[in-house]
């Protein structure tokens, strides 16, 4: 791939008055994974949503996957980005296996991936369970599986560490090796410093709305 | 104080002059001094009518330029409209109870005007519900197109479902035999209004300008982050 | 199948699945449809010559005010975090609103074919020229869900679901007057093809409506 998978340059975000970044800069290579800290407020999540083509800078240029931040050619480009967010991206009243499979089919990919992909996350015998009974913890191995399917060449997780146990964990582990083997990158948002420390090059602290190259603690 | 607009002024002078003449010329030979009502009727509809042109001109222009001038003329406009067309409608029900013997008829003309009065209210709520400018100029130019867009399917259908109204008096030809005065005095009206519609519209893109200045003016500001907002717990200090 | 097509029917797939299972439409809405049929003839007094000449347009009607209910149920809402994931599995904007509409013409359809019966029954109506209605019946559901989503699109950053009841009755005009008048063409024998065609016409226009708009609507917020 390429050229950086996600280069900013003096990106600002302001929602109404209150401004949210200010003049960041941030550079993420082909194969690197960042970890992302700042303590609450400080804008981790906003700068992800950034980056995943969700919310428009309101100053500033950069380019996601060769993408402009700001023109057309970014929806383009979306279809790449895998997102774990805060709230889970699934249909409540769905089960498992029924918002995995409308990911499939979405993306054209056939039935047979779902089953496995949920095997593979550990999900294989709640798959008939609605989205909205299940765990903290089941619904984000449930997003696992829809990144397992998608293939993201840029993985985008916000505090998706949050509430897991360690098997869980190695599964994100997994699944940003897998974006950096195919030459992609791995954005990983964290307060918990150690948790993340094993699975990223070098961490980028954000401080009141700017980032900084911080001490990696490898 | 600031000084008024010029055009506020010149606004307020043609109402007065129109005033003065509706009060002056004889009242109509049929229907009397009842007839004065038209001379604000008349504008006012023709009011409702412009604005709603300008709000899709407004609304239009907006999605091509991405410009918010046009937002706002085309919100401006839809203020100034949904009181003119409120005034036609309870207008014309007071003309219409003398004249037809109720308060409201079902025809043509009166329901294609409350139609427009409940497209405006609804353009109006969707502007109010949304902070963001821009977010709210988008939104806010597809309705205005939607809005007026389905106006000619609105007039058709409910043409084609009843016309009791009178037709238009003024461009027929063997119309109202308004007499030459009378005729005068509603030009005279239309003209005023037309003044008093630019002068309202001008007025409320000022104030929308002033608010956007004050909101820059604002933004402007050295204003901290939004996660300064948060400091460090201090534990152990409370009393 | 195009990319287009397989994206709208796979919206169009899970926006019923989770209707089916919540049930909002065929367990709430119709009933709620169907009392308010049973209030009319409550209001206006037992006459049943009076309630067989009102009851299709009180059919009608109700199908408008409790149509547009259909389409701003909770299933054709998403919240940020779904927003988020349809946009990044890079989901046509078009083919979002184009599986959204398509649900709801499908449970428009439900709902007028539930409450027709019960409006039969208690207006004592006789369907003269039914089949007719099988042609009719459809075009308002497609027009109904067309401005329904179409409206909570536009809507769809305020959160509060009254302002699309607003927004899609005044429109709705032509397509209450073409189906009541529909409706009573086919009882004195007057040509109705005339109202059809604007029902045809209008149901074209909002579907190119929606489709120009779904892009710059979806992507307002951002």
């Amino acid at each position: 791939m390429p050229g950086p998978v996600v280069h900013l340059q003096g990106i600002g975000v302001r929602i109404g008055d209150t401004p949210i970044l200010r003049n960041l800069d941030l550079l993420v290579g082909p194969g690197e994974a960042v970890g992302l800290i700042g303590s609450n407020g400080s804008g981790k999540t906003t700068l992800l949503r950034v980056i995943a083509t969700l919310l428009r800078p309101t100053s500033g240029v950069g380019r996601v996957l060769g993408a402009s931040l700001v023109d057309d050619e970014r929806y383009d480009v979306r279809r790449r980005i895998g997102l774990i967010g805060h709230q889970p991206g699934l249909y409540p009243n769905l089960t498992l296996e029924e918002n995995i499979s409308f990911v499939a089919r979405v993306i054209g990919e056939g039935q047979s991936v779902v089953g496995r992909v949920l095997e593979q996350v550990g999900l294989g015998a709640a798959r008939h369970r609605t989205a909205s009974a299940c765990s903290h913890g089941m619904q984000r191995r449930a997003e696992f599986a829809r990144v397992m399917i998608t293939k993201p060449d840029l993985l985008l997780l916000d505090e998706a560490h949050a509430g897991l146990d360690p098997q869980a964990g190695e599964l994100v582990a997994h699944l940003a090796a897998g974006a950096r083997a195919r030459g992609g990158a791995a954005v990983v948002v964290s307060h918990e410093h150690a948790r993340i420390a094993p699975l990223v090059d070098r961490f980028v602290e954000l401080r009141s709305g700017g980032a900084s190259d911080a001490e990696a603690t490898l | 104080m600031k000084r008024p607009h010029w055009l506020t002024i010149a606004a307020a002078g043609t109402l007065l002059t129109a005033m003065v003449t509706a009060l002056m010329v004889p009242p109509e030979r049929v229907q009397g001094d009842l007839a004065r009502v038209l001379f604000v009727h008349v504008p006012s509809a023709w009011l409702a009518y412009l604005s709603f042109g300008v709000t899709l001109l407004g609304s239009a222009m907006y999605l091509i330029k991405q410009d918010l001038k046009w937002d706002r003329l085309a919100g401006a406009s839809a203020e100034v409209g949904v009181f003119f067309t409120g005034l036609t409608l309870a207008l014309g029900m007071i003309w219409g109870k003398p004249t037809w013997g109720v308060w409201w008829t079902w025809d043509a003309r009166l329901v294609l005007t409350a139609v427009m009065f409940f497209v405006y209210l609804g353009y109006l709520a969707l502007r109010r519900g949304i902070d963001d400018p821009v977010d709210r100029a988008k939104r806010s130019a597809w309705l205005g197109i939607l809005g007026v867009v389905q106006i000619p399917l609105v007039h058709f259908s409910v043409l084609w479902w009843r016309t009791l109204h009178q037709p238009p008096t003024l461009l027929r030809p063997d119309g109202m035999q308004m007499d030459a005065p009378f005729r005068g005095a509603l030009f005279m009206a239309l003209f005023a209004f037309t003044m008093v519609y630019a002068a309202l519209v001008r007025a409320h893109i000022a104030n929308a300008k002033d608010e956007v200045r004050l909101a820059e003016l604002i933004a402007s500001e050295e204003v901290e982050v939004a996660g300064a907002a948060i400091t460090a717990p201090t534990l152990g200090e409370v009393d | 199948m195009t990319g287009f097509w397989r994206q709208a029917m796979a919206i169009t797939r899970k926006d019923l699945r989770t209707e089916v299972r919540s049930g909002e439409v065929l367990f709430i809405t119709v009933p709620f449809g169907a009392a308010a049929l049973m209030l009319i003839p409550l209001a206006v007094g037992v006459d049943a010559p009076l309630l067989q000449k009102i009851g299709p347009g009180m059919y009608w009607s109700i199908v408008l005010l409790f149509g547009v209910l259909v389409t701003v149920r909770q299933s054709a809402t998403d919240g940020p975090s779904q927003r988020d994931l349809l946009s990044l599995l890079g989901i046509d904007p078009a083919a979002r609103f184009a599986g959204r509409a398509m649900a709801s013409i499908a449970l428009l359809f439900t709902f007028e074919a539930v409450l027709a019966p019960v409006a039969l029954a208690l207006y004592g109506t006789d369907p003269a020229g039914w089949w007719w209605l099988l042609a009719v019946v459809p075009l308002v559901a497609i027009g109904l869900g067309l401005l329904g989503t179409l409206a909570s699109t536009i809507a769809s950053s305020i959160s509060s679901a009254t302002l699309v009841p607003l927004i899609v009755v005044p429109l709705a005009v032509p397509m209450l007057l073409a189906a009541t008048q529909i409706t009573e063409g086919l009882r004195i024998d007057a040509t109705i093809l005339g109202w059809i065609l604007l029902l045809v016409i209008m149901d074209l226009l909002l579907a190119v409506a929606g489709v120009i708009s779904a892009r710059p609507l979806q992507e307002a917020t951002r």
